[in-house]
This record gives structure tokens, C-alpha cells and sequence, in this order.
């Protein structure tokens, strides 16, 4: 929903500070600002699975040191495709509209480009000695294997589950390039349905 | 087992499960963990945690904040117990009965937090020195059971699993196939009561057998008629129910009656309710139209958060209890959804059973309606495909049979409502076969029914055909809600793909790619070739569904419409070809049957007309070609309509919305490059020098009196004639001033069609 004019922030979109997440102190500021405004209840387990393990996918934006929105991600490989996933999103009403959200998700899902084109590197690069000594002593299964992989192309993909009704979020995440690929009924405990975004990058440039 | 943790199931009245002594056995001993515990508590700090590397995602969403009220199920509630409940006067007995809740838990509620809130329900022995409360529950919870069956059977709930959820309630009453009788009864006595107070109302008393239902004798007579009503509805519901659970069809006209029964006992509910209201002296706070009783008062014995424990481990479902008057438009919604399952003739025709299941769907059958209509058809698709050819092992294999009975119907008639040729529809209706009675016996017929049995058993179908399960799958998924629909039927895509091409491959073994000149193998090649196009056909149009699903669903964007009518088109396109060529086979059959006549020329015109059933989808095709060159010349020349996104392009969109369709090559050769090459080059000025949608709206026009016995697609055709309309001028006005004009600013909306939009042009 959007908030009322009287209720907007005043602020320079250049006062807004974006930060990395840094430990255990900004635990608190995500939880809170999660429990307000979405709907699903999440466990302290639940924050701390998506922080301590993808800690460079989670974003903080401050204003004159306070915490007005948040991103928490994650990812991992599935089936060739490294899968990213945004689990939360949230900026607070009075900041709504600015953009804070846009820079937010964009700065989760560049770290997770360059983290899954690192990825692509390290598993495909030949002049990685490693690989390239299995390419040379490999017993035939290994180089299979190694062959295979070589050739497989992988897939990145961004996925989220948004409101239905939630217009705002769908409009920002359209922007960014996400399609509507699923509606999933009655999805949320309130009830309502989602449908599951999902963004692709085109397919990263072959290391040969 | 000995060794594994026993516990008594947590029963609903509140009590802690309690651990049953478990013996230590030659594997297991008992030990003290008190210590251990305590040093791993010493050796943390405060909000520290223990990471197990197996706690994963699914683990920690499982996790539960004990009294967090957005997670805690258990701390939110009036009551800890039933027996709380009662004691506290939560339920007194007698009381008067008013309930329409269930209508919450068909709209998607779990059963606990509905109906079996009503804490009379969850102690059902307690009414019964009430004989009337005990009637109207029983028989509540003999209808609840009956859903809960339908649904369950008709397994079309893979999203909707909280439906027959039933947490260990207790839906399973020992004599509740006694609850028409007990109904009954109490109706009877109900019923004499009313005409005492008829025949007594001069005296205002009551003959000394009858106990009148309150305090106040002028209210008798009125009360009577509201509690008769409710209970005759409910009556009336049960039997509606167990009709249509007869097998074959056989109850469909008595449960026609029993609806027609039940819209007449909710009208006089509906009009009880302004009598309920006057009875109270007192007038009941807000607006009438949000409670969920008829009087206005608070319902008496219920507490929706009673049961909300029993749900938990899941955190609380936020419920909406349907208002009153929401309830009773639920059910009369219900009860019209239900008629028009029992009216459907059966017809055997597939193509008319899917087309009344895809009508049906159109206006939104809740879980319930749907689960009855699979009910029906299901077994009735059951019914003939159990006659089929390739039901048992032994008949594949035994081929004279099949050849037998591919070709042949039980009366001895060839192609006439043949059961098989039903489900797989015109396939195989063949003039050469259909005079040749000795057919069973033609060697070329017993190496096709080879080749089928043979594509069969590498199948590894066993009891029944692979295209009969493809039937029978499609019918289940066009039953499903639209969003589960949608996704089932793009992965289903994949399994038509398949069963052809491995058709034509057991075909092309068998007879080459040059049909050789023998007249049999001719015929048996045909029968062949029919059978794939109907493959073909079905694939098309579950591809054109699948695609038509995204806009009911919401899941295309503006910008995105442009790519989605341009596939829409290409199936289109493929979908009339196979319909065409499938008519013109059964045509072609058809005058063969018929006794030969010397063609006349009129014959010759009308068959060189193209089909009705053909032109209505080049109406559709007309108006999706219109809008694809429409948007692709707007997208390339108005900056608004071309905003790329910063990490993909137009590209990735493509591939990702249609991977089905590309995975399963529907339809062939068509790909991004074909997408882009056909729309790059449309351009404003070009656009004025075709208007598709002229095409359209003249083809519409026409073709209207083609289908005057066919109100719905009449509709439809009424409804593509107005887009068409609409959209033509719009596009004479883009084409004007679109290049010109900055303000102009153009929208599309679903206000006359559900998938093709109309076209807005304003100015800003």
C-alpha cells in the first residue's frame, strides 16, 4: 500500500546509507523491520539460516542512522542453474517510492552475479591446474564427468514469492526484469495467493 | 516397535500427551542428560545458538516461537478445553440453532477453525436430550463427511490439502447414517407444531403433547417456519450430495430436484432473517449485512479459536467467517454450479465434455463444485474406455482382438458411438473400414492392432492405454483450480509430445515412410495417420489453454503481451490447420457412410467452404496477429513501450514465459530469432495498410449464425466481435497520430474479453 503524503519522509535520496549486513548487531534491525511489515512470521532461526550463510547477500539501508529497509537473500546451485533467492524485502512506508528497495535488491542480485560467475570460473577455467591435471591423469569416469561440466552452461536465476495484491512490489521487481512465472494459490497464511517472480540472465559468456 | 518413543496422541480436550514408559532393550539404556545439558548451556552465551549443519531452510521455517502471537497457535485462545468451554455456559443446551459456517471452510478454511469451532459439534452426545440441536448437528456432520469424501476421491485439491484436513476431529459419528431419520423426525414434529399454531392461533395455545420452541407464543408460529426452512435445506442438501455420488450418472435428476428443493428452503431463510431480527427488541449493533448470523445476535457456541492447537505445528491461519448473507449467496452459487453438473447430457463426445468442463470453469466452480464435477465425468470417461481396446494385458496381446475391437462397437455397428472412438474422438473413422465386415480377418489389420499392442507394451502400459491416461489425466488437470491447472498443464504438454512422437516412430517402423500400394494397408495407415493428428489437435489446444490461463492468472505484464499474442498466434494457427484437417476427415467419413449419392454441385460448394468451427478460431487468430503487430509497432516507435531492464532483455523473458511449449517444439520451428524477425519490422505507417481486426470483426459477423443452437459460443463470438470493433478503431487513430502525438497515451484492458484486450487510446 502506499503511504499518505503527510506520512513521507523528507530526505535527499543521497542521506540514504546502504550497508552490507555486519553481524549480530544488525540482527535486531532486520527482525524488526520484517516482523512490522510482512505478513509471514519468521523464527530467529529463519533470519540467522539466511545471514550467517549468505551474510554478502543482505543489505541494510539507514537514514541518519536508522534502519528503514532491509533485503535478505540467499543462493546455491540446483540442476546446473545457480538459483538466487529473495527471501525478504522491506523498506519502511514514510521511505516508500524513493528507490531504496530497487538499490536493495540490484545490490543483492550484483553480488549474486559475481558471486555465481566466480563460481562459472572457478568449476570451467582450464588454466585452473587443478582441473587441468585431472584432464590429464583423469580416469575415464572423472574426465566424463569434467567434460560434462565443461560443457554445461549455467543458468542464473533470481526467484522470489510476492502478494498478489502487493502492486508495488510487482511493479518494482517488473522493472528489474522478473517475469510472472507461476501464481501459487492461497500461498501466504492470510490467505491470499502469490505469484513466484522469476528473473534470468542471459547466459554468461563461455570461458575457453 | 520396542525401541522407538511412544506417545499417546494429544488428544483435543487439552490434556498433555503423556509418555508412555518406554523400557531400555539391548541396544538402548536409559541416561541422565541433565549434566550434559547443563554444560553445553554454561559453555554459551545468551542468544548464541548450536548450528547443526543438517538444519536447513525447511528446518528453520518448521521452527515455532513458543508465544509469538504470529506463530504460537496455541496462546491466542478463550479456552484451553472443550470441557473449559462448556462449563464456562460457552454452549448452553437447548439453544436455537443458526449457523452457515461451513460455507467458510468451502471457500478454503480448515474444517477446525470452521464448522468444528462449534462446540456443540466437537460433543455431539450432549445434544442429544435435544433432539433438535442434535439433528441439525448430526447431519451437519454427515454433510461435512460427504465433502470431505468427494473431495478426497476426486483428488483435485493438490493446492487446497487444509480442506480434508481433519486434525483427529471428530467427523466420523457413529450413526450419522441415521441423521435423515432423526431429521426427519424432528421435522415432523416441527411441522405439526406449525399447524397447531395455525389452527390454535385464535387461542394462542398449544395442544398439551407439544413443548413450543421459546417463551413467547405470538413468536411460535414464526419461529417454527425459520427452523423448518433450515432444516429442510439441510436435508435436502445431504440427499443432493448423495445423489450425485451415484454411480453413472443415476442420481443426477433426483439431485436436480433436491436443488431446486434447496433454493427454495434458502429463499425462505432468506426471508426468515427479517422475522429473527424483529423478535429482538433490542437492535444489534452495526451493519447487519457483516454478521454471520440472520438474527444479528452472536452466534451462540462457537469459539474459532478453540481448535486453533490442533493445526499447530503451523502458525494460525488468519480465517474469514463468511458473513451470513456471503453464506447463503455461497450456497445458492453452489447449488447453481451443482445443477449444471447434473444437467450435462453425458454426451461421449470428448470434444463437448472438455468444452462444458472449460465452461464450466469460466465462472469459477469453488473446490467443492469441482470435486463433483470430476465425480461425474470421471467415472463416466471410466465408463467408456473400460469397453476400450486397451484395457487388459491379455487383449493387447491377443491382437485379432483388438483389431476387433478398435473397429467394431458391441452392436455390431461400425463408428457409431463406438465408446473408444469416443474418447480418442474421430481418430479413427475410417470409410474403407466401415464396409468391409470381414475386417477382423484382414491380415493388415491384425499387423496394425501388432503395432499398437507393440507401442503399447514398449510403453509399459499394463491395465490401461497410454492415450486413454492422457484423456483421463486432462480431464482430472481441467478440473483443477486454474492456478494448478496452468502448471500441470504445461508439464502435460510434454507427455503428448512424446506419445506421438513415438506413434509416428511404431509407425514409420511398420509401414515406411511411401505408403505401399495395397489397399488395406492403406486403410490401416490412414487409421494411423488419424490418430496422430488427433494427438496433434489435443496437444494445440492444451497449448492454447495453457497460454490463455496466463491472463486469468495475471501472469503477463504489459510488456509482455506483445511476445504472448505472437505465440498465441503460432498455435493458433496450428490448432485450426489439425481442427481443419480433423473435420475434414470425419467429412470425408461421414459421406461415405451415407448412402453414395451423385455429388451435386451444391455439395461441392459447401465443401470447399472452410468449417464454422475452423472460422471461429481464424477469428481468433485474426484479432491475435492484430495485436501482436499493434503492440510490436508501438514497442518500436514510442519509447514508453520499449523499457529495458538492467540485467536481461526481451530474450530471457521469452524463453523463460514459453520453456514448456519450446521443451515440448510446440509448435515446430518456432523460436525467439521467428518471434523477433516477424515483429521488428512493424512500424506504425505499416500498420495502417492491414487491420487485422477488420478481418476479425467481419469473420465474427458472419460466422454468428453458424452456431444460433450455441448460446455460448454465441457469446463469445458477441464479446470477440466487440474487441474487434473496438480495436480497429483504435488502431486507425494510433495509426493518425500515434507517431505525432507525445500525449497519447494507450492501454490495454480485459472489458470485453477475457485474453484479448481492448485497446484505450487517450490523450493525456
Amino acid at each position: 500500500m502506499e503511504a499518505k503524503p503527510e506520512e513521507k519522509a523528507e530526505f535527499e535520496e543521497a542521506e540514504i546509507e546502504y550497508v552490507s549486513y555486519g553481524g549480530e548487531h544488525h540482527l535486531p534491525l532486520i527482525m524488526n523491520l520484517v516482523d512490522q511489515e510482512l505478513s509471514e512470521p519468521y523464527s530467529i532461526f529463519t533470519y540467522r539460516y539466511f545471514v550467517y550463510l549468505w551474510p554478502q547477500l543482505s543489505f541494510l539501508a539507514f537514514h541518519k542512522g536508522k534502519c528503514v529497509g532491509t533485503v535478505v537473500c540467499k543462493m546455491g546451485e540446483h540442476r546446473n542453474t545457480i538459483r538466487g533467492y529473495i527471501a525478504m524485502l522491506v523498506v519502511i512506508k514514510p521511505y516508500r517510492g524513493r528507490g531504496i528497495a530497487t538499490e536493495l535488491v540490484t545490490r543483492s542480485i550484483r553480488m549474486m552475479m559475481e558471486s555465481g560467475c566466480e563460481e562459472c570460473e572457478y568449476e570451467f577455467h582450464p588454466s585452473n591446474s587443478f582441473q587441468l591435471s585431472l584432464f590429464i591423469y583423469a580416469d575415464a569416469h572423472v574426465f566424463v564427468h569434467i567434460v560434462n561440466r565443461f560443457f554445461t552452461i549455467l543458468k542464473l536465476v533470481v526467484t522470489l514469492e510476492a502478494e498478489v495484491t502487493n502492486k508495488g512490489a510487482l511493479a518494482l521487481y517488473g522493472r528489474l526484469g522478473f517475469i510472472r512465472a507461476k501464481r501459487l494459490f492461497h500461498y501466504y497464511l492470510n490467505g491470499v495467493d502469490a505469484f513466484r517472480l522469476k528473473l534470468l540472465f542471459p547466459p554468461p559468456r563461455q570461458v575457453l | 516397535m520396542a525401541d522407538k518413543p511412544v506417545y499417546e496422541e494429544a488428544s483435543i480436550d487439552g490434556q498433555p500427551p503423556k509418555l508412555a514408559s518406554i523400557p531400555a532393550s539391548d541396544t538402548t539404556v536409559w541416561a541422565d542428560a541433565s549434566p550434559l545439558l547443563q554444560a553445553a548451556c554454561a559453555g554459551l552465551r545468551d542468544g548464541e545458538l548450536i548450528h547443526g549443519d543438517n538444519f536447513n531452510l525447511f528446518a528453520a521455517m518448521s521452527a515455532l516461537e513458543i508465544m509469538d502471537p504470529k506463530m504460537d497457535s496455541g496462546i491466542v485462545c478463550t479456552y484451553y478445553s472443550i470441557d473449559e468451554a462448556i462449563e464456562n455456559g460457552a454452549a448452553p443446551i437447548p439453544i436455537s440453532l443458526d449457523s452457515t459456517i461451513d460455507a467458510a471452510w468451502h471457500k478454503g478454511h480448515s474444517l477446525a477453525q470452521t464448522v468444528f469451532s462449534c462446540i456443540y459439534l466437537l460433543r455431539l452426545d450432549r445434544t442429544a436430550p435435544h433432539a433438535l440441536l442434535h439433528s441439525y448437528c448430526r447431519i451437519i456432520r454427515a454433510t461435512c463427511k460427504a465433502v470431505v469424501s468427494v473431495v478426497s476421491d476426486a483428488r483435485t485439491h493438490e493446492e487446497e490439502d487444509l480442506f480434508t484436513m481433519t486434525y483427529g476431529l471428530p467427523l466420523n459419528g457413529d450413526g450419522d447414517d441415521k441423521c435423515l431419520s432423526i431429521l426427519n423426525a424432528v421435522e415432523e414434529t416441527i411441522s405439526r407444531q406449525l399447524r397447531a399454531c395455525k389452527a390454535t392461533s385464535s387461542k394462542r395455545r398449544l395442544p398439551e403433547d407439544l413443548e413450543p420452541l421459546q417463551s413467547k407464543p405470538n413468536l411460535e408460529e414464526g419461529f417454527c417456519k425459520a427452523l423448518l426452512c433450515r432444516l429442510r435445506f439441510r436435508k435436502h442438501f445431504f440427499h443432493v450430495l448423495s445423489c450425485m455420488k451415484r454411480p453413472q450418472g443415476r442420481g443426477l435428476e433426483s439431485a436436480r430436484k433436491h436443488i431446486a428443493s434447496c433454493l427454495t428452503e434458502l429463499e425462505s431463510i432468506l426471508k426468515s432473517a427479517d422475522f429473527l431480527r424483529s423478535c429482538f427488541d433490542e437492535s444489534c449493533e452495526g451493519d447487519i449485512d457483516d454478521k454471520t448470523t440472520a438474527s444479528g445476535f452472536e452466534p451462540i457456541g462457537f469459539d474459532a479459536m478453540l481448535n486453533s492447537r490442533l493445526s499447530a505445528p503451523t502458525p494460525p491461519r488468519a480465517i474469514k467467517i463468511l458473513s451470513w448473507k456471503k453464506a447463503v449467496e455461497y450456497f445458492v452459487k453452489l447449488l447453481h454450479d451443482l445443477d449444471v453438473i447434473c444437467s450435462y447430457s453425458l454426451d461421449p463426445h470428448l470434444e463437448s465434455l472438455l468444452r462444458f468442463v472449460v465452461q464450466f470453469q469460466k465462472s469459477q466452480p469453488d473446490l467443492v463444485a469441482r470435486s463433483y464435477l470430476q465425480g461425474v465425468t470421471h467415472p463416466n470417461m471410466e465408463r467408456f474406455t473400460h469397453q476400450a481396446v486397451f484395457l487388459h494385458q491379455e487383449d493387447i496381446l491377443n491382437h485379432v482382438n483388438i483389431v476387433e475391437q478398435l473397429l467394431l462397437v458391441q452392436d455390431g455397428k461400425l463408428y457409431g458411438r463406438d465408446p473408444f472412438f469416443a474418447v480418442i474422438n474421430k481418430a479413427a473413422a475410417l470409410p474403407e473400414a466401415t464396409k468391409n465386415h470381414d475386417i477382423q480377418k484382414n491380415e493388415s489389420f491384425l499387423q496394425l492392432g501388432m503395432v499398437i499392442a507393440n507401442f503399447l507394451n514398449s510403453n509399459g502400459v499394463g491395465n490401461s492405454s497410454l492415450p486413454n491416461k492422457l484423456v483421463m489425466n486432462l480431464l482430472k488437470i481441467l478440473c483443477t483450480n486454474a492456478a494448478w491447472q496452468r502448471r500441470k498443464l504445461g508439464k502435460f504438454l510434454q507427455d503428448w509430445r512424446v506419445i506421438y512422437v513415438q506413434l509416428e516412430l511404431a509407425f514409420r517402423n511398420e509401414y515406411g515412410e511411401v505408403s505401399s500400394s495395397s489397399n488395406d494397408e492403406n486403410t490401416c495407415m490412414k487409421i494411423f495417420q488419424h490418430i496422430l493428428l488427433w494427438v496433434e489437435e489435443q496437444t494445440y489446444w492444451i497449448a492454447f489453454r495453457f497460454l490463455i490461463l496466463g491472463f486469468e492468472l495475471e501472469l503477463y505484464s504489459t510488456g509482455e503481451y506483445c511476445m504472448v499474442y505472437w505465440y498465441l498466434y503460432a498455435v493458433l494457427i496450428k490448432l485450426s490447420e489439425k481442427t481443419h484437417l480433423m473435420m475434414a476427415v470425419s467429412h470425408d467419413t461421414a459421406k461415405r457412410k451415407g448412402k453414395k449419392k451423385k455429388d451435386s454441385p451444391k455439395d461441392l460448394a459447401r465443401e470447399s467452404r472452410i468449417p464454422p468451427a475452423v472460422l471461429f478460431l481464424q477469428c481468433y487468430i485474426c484479432l491475435a496477429e492484430g495485436l501482436t503487430m499493434m503492440l510490436a509497432a508501438l514497442r518500436n516507435e514510442i519509447p514508453v513501450f520499449h523499457s529495458p531492464s538492467p540485467f536481461n532483455t526481451e530474450h530471457e523473458k521469452f524463453v523463460q514465459h514459453f520453456e514448456l511449449l519450446q521443451r515440448a517444439c510446440i509448435p515446430d520451428h518456432v523460436s525467439y530469432p521467428s518471434y523477433k524477425e516477424s515483429t521488428t519490422h512493424a512500424r506504425l505507417s505499416t500498420l495502417a495498410m492491414y487491420n487485422y481486426f477488420k478481418d476479425a470483426q467481419r469473420i465474427a459477423k458472419e460466422v454468428k449464425s453458424s452456431f444460433s443452437n450455441d448460446p455460448e459460443r454465441l457469446a463469445e463470438l458477441r464479446k470477440l466481435e466487440q474487441v474487434a470493433e473496438h480495436n480497429s478503431v483504435a488502431q486507425n487513430v494510433i495509426c493518425r497520430l500515434g507517431a505525432l502525438d507525445p500525449s497519447l497515451k494507450v492501454s490495454f484492458e480485459f472489458s470485453h474479453h477475457p485474453f484479448f484486450a481492448t485497446v484505450v487510446v487517450k490523450r493525456s
